[in-house]
């Protein structure tokens, strides 16, 4: 028997047709129990944990009290009315040898 | 797709499992056998599903602690899956027998009848589909077990080539090659049993 590309293009549909209705497999409850039955025997799992895991799984955990700690730093700031450059300048004006000194080392 | 609940009740199983309360993999069986048997009922033999089935859930829980709580349990299950079924065709390659017979009678009527337009129709019969089942299973067998899994995946099951890369954990261009290197070696079997 010959085939042509149109005869064949119709066997492939046949066959994918089949394909995709073939009787899918079931199970007992035996075969539940029998896969159980396998896993315990084996027993457990070597649980070993580097901390860098451990941040990994637990460590986003922390994520909305870290968020909740910065913003209440952030208003405690603002309300202190924190600005390093004020600081500076009043400091130099009430002590300028002392803050020479500060400004030598680059601190 | 799974829902989020979904993927985070199944991340505590797993870290219970993992914990060493290893009856709790009991639910992660239950809830996916059917999903698991499905996949491999479409590539193994449906006498050897339930065999190959068990390998999985076993293989699934000795890698536990390989899982990355990236996406899905389900997606990570269907890999393993998959590769289990790569694995029995590897083995049965090994030792296999395959018969070099040309169609028998009822297979060249099924394709007498699957070819020739009006009776498309037809094949839908059990006994057809049948054969047709038996056909194909003689042509795939005599494909290597990496150009089967792609030709089933992408050409019979429709996934994607992207899915079906995910799946069997190559690129798509891999996948992409695999499966028209498949399809051409596939029609030549065909062909071959059927000009015989």
């Amino acid at each position: 028997m010959r085939f042509d590309k149109k005869n064949y293009t119709q066997l492939e549909s046949a066959l994918i047709k089949a394909y995709r209705e073939k009787e899918k497999p079931q199970v007992s409850e035996q075969w539940e129990m029998n896969v159980m039955q396998h896993i315990r025997s084996l027993g457990a799992l070597p649980f070993k944990t580097s901390p860098f895991e451990l941040f990994e799984q637990f460590g986003w955990r922390f994520a909305p009290a870290a968020c909740v700690v910065i913003a209440l730093l952030t208003f405690w700031m603002v309300k202190l009315d924190v600005t390093p450059e004020d600081e500076m300048a009043k400091f130099s004006i009430d002590h300028p040898i002392e803050a020479s000194y500060i400004e030598m080392p680059g601190l | 797709m799974p829902t989020h609940t979904t993927i985070v009740e199944d991340y505590d199983i797993v870290r219970r499992v993992i914990g060493g309360d290893i009856n709790t993999f009991g639910f992660l069986v239950k809830k996916y056998q059917g999903h698991i048997l499905s996949v491999v009922g479409n590539h193994i033999p449906y006498n050897q599903a339930e065999e190959v089935a068990h390998d999985v859930f076993v293989k699934a829980y000795q890698s536990l602690l390989t899982f990355k709580y990236k996406g899905g349990f389900k997606q990570w299950l269907s890999v393993i899956a998959v590769r289990t079924c790569c694995d029995y065709w590897r083995k049965e390659y090994r030792s296999r027998e395959i018969p070099m017979s040309s169609c028998s009678e009822e297979e060249q009527k099924f394709v007498e009848r699957a070819s020739a337009k009006q009776s498309i129709q037809a094949t839908s019969q059990e006994n057809s589909q049948k054969k047709a089942r038996e056909l194909l299973d003689r042509a795939l067998v005599k494909l290597s077990p990496e150009d089967k899994m792609a030709l089933e995946m992408v050409y019979l099951e429709g996934l994607s080539a992207k899915e079906a890369a995910g799946l069997l954990g190559w690129s798509v261009a891999n996948v992409k090659i695999r499966l028209f290197r498949s399809r051409k070696k596939l029609r030549k079997i065909l062909t071959g049993f059927l000009e015989n």
